[in-house]
């Protein structure tokens, strides 16, 4: 699936993905709302006819008394589309731009209590700890989860972009022109990743495990099986 | 100022209080203060007071006694301008923006400088998209308040909305240059990437590209910046710096697939293996990304691929992902691919099966998921090849095994759904709902199988599960801008012949649309003040073109076909059908449906007595509640909409004019489709315009695929008819259509081109059915033949013609596309499609058996009602409905914003 920013032309295909996936639903002004107050947070992962399966709509919430925070109004993905690691990829997108666009300290959602897959996904998979449980939350009266990540170390812990390692180039280079790599290391700066890391051939082997996908608990071997 | 009528200092408080209340919503009290103004003989005809007074009432819902209070004022104080921009704020609550515009202007007439009017003006014209209007109108707010930051950008936005860039551009300069980053970085970052936008839009790449460097420091959204340097650097062919750029993006996420296309336009890779190389770069270095495993897929051959797909096809069975056939879907356009994939997965099922093993030579064994994974692929893979009665095998061979598992049961109802088994399918699909009832997905899975099975009761009472109490779930759906519900629904209705009903659900459809348009209205001030202009000159284009929406494709689609066939056999009043369509159904079907009928009015009165009940019940906590909110309540009754009524809906006088209405947003925003140019050629037809119908023929014409090519023959035939029966028409009228005769026809006389075009579709019935219909239209008596050669297709294995083309032929026979058939012939007819479609629930015997079998598979009315009882914690759980609270917000703001102008400038009048 194909995961990138949301755009305004999204917002319907994100609030049908809603009305499909779960209970508390929004007109689309509120996610116009979203789309034009933090066009930066929202993400989609879309399928290859280009239609939404997941989505995460996040806004920042901008209380004076509390700590810059971001805030998940609501993340969803298609039953169709689960075990692919999707919400966790949206999440952690959403979670960057956070940080990077608002400087944000913290991320905070809310899950219902009864609401056990996602209370896993969100402690298990995606590190968030529960801070207070609110009590009747929902319309229907049912309690929720607060729900934090702490995102203070989160830049510090991406992966540093080094060149890719590309063989038929590395051969032709060799070959035909030796000079290349001498060009590179005095091609124009402002490159956000360091010159430097691109005389280094080595396989960069950091950053593989920010984009480990998700080891929700394999319950199917013990509920499906007769 | 102008005023004719100026009030005392006492009275003059007042009205200002009336002003400072209907900022805070307290129209009550605004109501009070009015009275007591115009209570006093003296000022009893106040105009600005009067019409303060009317455009309080509009707020509680009284829109005519407003207009009426409102026009009043103004007679009475033609020069003031407040009167008029109330004048203006009323209309413009009602929609009537134009109108709006005008009582503006005039308002400005008595005030020219009024930055409160100016600013209400300038929003009102980029809403109706009056740009040069709008740039004029900012223009003056600029000379006016230099100072303030909205000036400078809604100036820049109206230049660049008009594409003049250069002054876009240095308006955003001479304004940035006053901003400081420690302020608001996010602010500022924003304006910097829009500026960027407009040097980008006016194609000056390498002062872009400056720009941005230049500003990199200053530009929060680093994301965005990498993306537009990797896009500049590649239009101007920087590649080598682009690569760095696309690495790093790369690095952010490494599931963009537009960020490989960009990496291949810089490395060239000539040939498949290198191009392969370039994915596996990224690979190596994030090893479970999907992307960079799965696109080489769609480019790689042979071995290679086979190598490929099989290591990954074995790593997700193992790891049981269900959606690995929808990750592989995209390949299903190659066979020699599907063929690859179907060997492949036939050996790991054959040795699972024996072993536990992908392969004989494998040292592990699987755990027993990896073959039900397999199998749950496999039945996917077959019914996308059309052998749904093996997938259907499979899929029950797996149940067997494992009876809880929603996904197989879902899979089994989308293979029945696609045999046409509507009654199995549904079953099915409840039988999934049943297992997990907390999941919404299957529960709208559910609720939209009922709906294609023609249960929509059924349906509401499952989809009821998450929906609010006290409110119908149509209600609570159509509240929520639910769109694939409305459509589903509209969908059965016409195709039950429930005229009304269909119509109603397609105009709801309709309504939301022109409810997201109307919602842009509060961000145009809005998107100022939160710098967010890049998105919101998106959000600008996607407006203009929203109706192109698939969602609004489908309810015109339904709503025109409908109006047509209101306008072939008008309504007639009473029943749900008429009669002449009561008669095309046989008497068993006809008692089915009028049982059904009257089962869902008596679910639906059901179900509103309950909910009266309810809401007593409930009356005396939320009367607190009521006091509490008094002035959102006013504000909800102004707003609630008023229902279309289906009777009212189906019995207009002007179905035509109604399809066109639908038509028009077709023709503008998809015009690259058939559908839209056949259903203008249907309306123009009908209304005897010539060269309408030549015009959207030849588009038609254009656009048709194999497909299309059996409706567009019909289309031909009905217009050289139409042409050859034609009585005086103009000479200059018919120059042109023999002009284009021999492009749509060769010489041929019409019959004869029918002729051969029979004679060229013996080997699908689609087209066969396009030439019978030709034929029975240019002679109706030849009925008899027509039904023969339907009747005398050829069904070679190989020819064998579609549940969707069997059903339409069904159902246009119905609409008596030949006239009247005997009984005997549409049984005969009937016969032969379910011959090809055994399952299938419309060619079955006894006709529609819904509703009174549902027994079969376990659900029954009873056994619904069991489920829910055991499911109380699902049916009780609720949305909570946050956007209220932030529309109400939102609202807050923009009101404020529009009275606060009335009063300040009011009060500076005063003073």
């Amino acid at each position: 699936m194909n995961i990138r920013n949301s755009e305004p032309a999204d917002l319907m295909n994100m609030q049908h993905c809603n009305m499909l996936c779960l209970p508390e639903n929004y007109l689309m002004k509120y996610y116009f709302y979203h789309g034009l107050s933090w066009p930066q947070l929202s993400y989609v992962a879309e399928d290859s006819k280009g239609n939404i399966v997941g989505y995460v709509l996040a806004k920042m919430e901008e209380d004076p008394d509390e700590a810059t925070h971001g805030h998940i109004t609501s993340l969803a993905v298609k039953r169709t589309h689960r075990r692919l690691g999707l919400a966790r990829k949206l999440m952690d997108h959403a979670s960057r731009a956070m940080v990077e666009c608002f400087k944000a300290k913290y991320v905070s959602l809310h899950v219902r209590v009864s609401n056990r897959a996602a209370l896993r996904l969100y402690a298990d998979t995606l590190k968030f700890e529960q801070s207070e449980v609110e009590a009747k939350y929902y319309a229907d009266g049912e309690d929720a989860f607060a729900m934090k990540r702490d995102l203070t170390k989160l830049l510090s812990e991406l992966p540093t972009p080094r060149k890719l390692y590309i063989p038929f180039r590395e051969k032709n280079n060799s070959v035909t022109k030796p000079t290349e790599v001498d060009n590179e290391d005095t091609a124009p700066t402002g490159v956000i990743f360091d010159e430097k890391d691109f005389a280094d051939k080595a396989i960069a082997q950091s950053g593989v495990d920010v984009f480990a996908e998700d080891n929700l608990a394999k319950t199917l071997e013990s509920t499906t099986l007769s | 100022m102008p005023t004719s009528q100026p009030l005392p200092p006492k009275e003059k408080n007042l009205f200002n209080r009336i002003l400072k209340c209907y900022e805070q919503k307290q129209y009550r009290n605004g109501l009070k203060f009015a009275k007591q103004i115009l209570s006093n003989p003296k000022f009893s005809e106040h105009g600005e007071t009067l019409a303060m007074k009317g455009l309080t009432l509009n707020c509680t819902g009284k829109k005519e006694e407003a207009y009426e209070l409102v026009k009043r004022g103004l007679k009475n104080d033609l020069k003031s301008h407040v009167c008029w921009h109330v004048y203006g704020l009323l209309q413009r609550s009602d929609k009537k923006y134009d109108e709006a515009i005008k009582c503006y202007r005039n308002a400005l007439r008595w005030d020219k400088d009024n930055l409160h009017i100016l600013r209400d003006l300038s929003m009102l014209q980029v809403h109706m998209r009056d740009l040069e209007g709008y740039r004029e109108t900012r223009y003056k707010l600029l000379q006016l308040k230099p100072g303030q930051r909205a000036s400078w950008i809604g100036y820049a936005i109206s230049n660049h909305l008009l594409k003049d860039y250069t002054v876009a551009f240095k308006v955003l300069e001479e304004f940035g240059k006053t901003q400081q980053s420690q302020d608001a970085p996010y602010e500022l970052g924003e304006l910097l990437l829009y500026q960027n936008n407009v040097l980008r839009e006016a194609e000056n790449y390498q002062e872009a590209l400056n720009h941005l460097e230049e500003n990199k420091s200053k530009i929060v959204d680093k994301q965005f910046w990498l993306e537009t340097k990797a896009d500049l650097l590649l239009s101007l062919g920087k590649e080598t710096e682009a690569e760095k750029i696309i690495t790093d993006l790369l690095y952010r996420n490494p599931e963009n697939h537009r960020y490989y296309q960009q990496l291949e336009a810089v490395l060239k890779p000539e040939n498949e293996e290198e191009r392969l190389q370039v994915y596996e770069s990224v690979a190596r270095v994030f090893p479970k990304a999907d992307s960079p495993q799965l696109l080489p897929l769609t480019f790689t051959t042979g071995e290679k691929f086979k190598q490929l797909v099989d290591k990954l096809m074995r790593h997700q069975l193992k790891r049981g992902v269900p959606p690995l056939y929808t990750s592989l879907k995209p390949l299903y356009k190659d066979p020699a691919k599907v063929k690859v994939i179907e060997g492949l997965m036939e050996g790991y099922i054959e040795n699972l099966e024996k072993s536990s093993k992908f392969a004989e030579s494998d040292t592990t064994d699987e755990p027993p998921t990896t073959l039900l994974w397999a199998r749950f692929y496999m039945a996917q893979h077959f019914d996308a090849l059309k052998q749904h009665e093996k997938a259907l095998n499979i899929i029950e061979q797996s149940l067997e095994h494992t009876p809880t598992l929603i996904e197989l049961h879902a899979m089994k109802a989308k293979i029945l759904k696609h045999l046409g088994d509507t009654a199995g399918a549904m079953a099915s699909m409840d039988e999934a709902q049943s297992l997990d009832t907390a999941d919404r997905f299957i529960n709208c899975k559910c609720a939209s199988y009922m709906i294609r099975n023609g249960m929509i009761s059924e349906a509401e009472e499952t989809a009821s599960k998450f929906t609010r109490e006290n409110v119908s779930v149509e209600e609570y759906l159509r509240e929520m801008q639910c769109m694939w519900y409305e459509i589903e629904c509209a969908t059965s209705y016409a195709k039950s012949g429930q005229y009304g009903n269909a119509l109603k659900k397609c105009h709801e459809v309709d309504r939301h649309f022109t409810e997201i348009i109307e919602d842009q209205f509060d961000f145009h001030q809005y998107c100022m003040r939160k710098m967010t202009l890049r998105a919101y000159v998106k959000m600008l284009k996607l407006e203009d073109s929203l109706r192109s929406h698939s969602f609004y494709f489908q309810a015109a689609r339904i709503a025109i076909q409908v109006y047509l066939h209101l306008h072939d056999e008008p309504y007639k009043a009473g029943g749900g059908v008429t009669n002449d369509q009561d008669a095309t159904m046989s008497s068993a079907e006809l008692k089915k449906l009028r049982n059904k009928q009257r089962r869902q009015e008596r679910k639906k009165a059901a179900a509103e007595e309950k909910r009266k009940q309810e809401q007593e019940k409930s009356g005396k906590r939320s009367r607190q509640q009521q006091q509490k909110n008094q002035k959102n309540e006013d504000e909800a009754d102004a707003k609630k909409d008023v229902e279309f009524d289906p009777e009212k809906l189906a019995s207009v006088a002007d179905p035509l004019e109604q399809a066109t209405k639908f038509l028009v947003p077709l023709q503008l925003h998809c015009s690259k489709r058939f559908d839209t140019h056949l259903f203008a050629f249907q309306i123009a037809e009908r209304r005897g315009k010539l060269l309408v119908m030549l015009r959207s023929l030849l588009r038609c014409d254009e656009l048709a695929d194999a497909g299309d090519r059996a409706e567009l023959h019909v289309c031909k035939v009905r217009f050289a008819k139409k042409v050859r029966d034609a009585n005086g028409v103009a000479s200059a009228v018919s120059d042109v259509i023999s002009q284009f005769m021999p492009k749509l026809f060769g010489d041929v006389e019409i019959e004869n081109f029918n002729l051969k075009f029979l004679e060229e579709s013996k080997k699908s019935l689609l087209h066969l059915f396009a030439g019978c219909r030709s034929m029975h239209h240019l002679d109706n008596g030849r009925k008899e033949q027509a039904t023969d050669m339907l009747l005398r297709y050829d069904d070679g294995p190989d020819n064998i013609p579609t549940l969707q083309t069997c059903e339409a032929i069904l159902d246009s026979l119905k609409q008596k596309e030949f006239g009247e058939l005997a009984e005997a012939t549409m049984l005969q007819i009937r016969e032969k499609f379910r011959a090809w479609h055994p399952r299938a629930c419309v060619f079955a015997a006894a006709p529609e058996p819904v509703e009174e079998e549902p027994v079969l598979n376990g659900i029954d009315e009873h056994s619904n009602e069991t489920q829910e009882s055991g499911d109380s914690a699902v049916k009780t759980s609720k949305p909570h409905r946050k956007s209220e609270v932030s529309d109400q917000k939102n609202n807050n703001n923009n009101h404020s914003a529009e009275t606060s102008a009335l009063i300040e400038n009011h009060c500076s009048h005063g003073d």
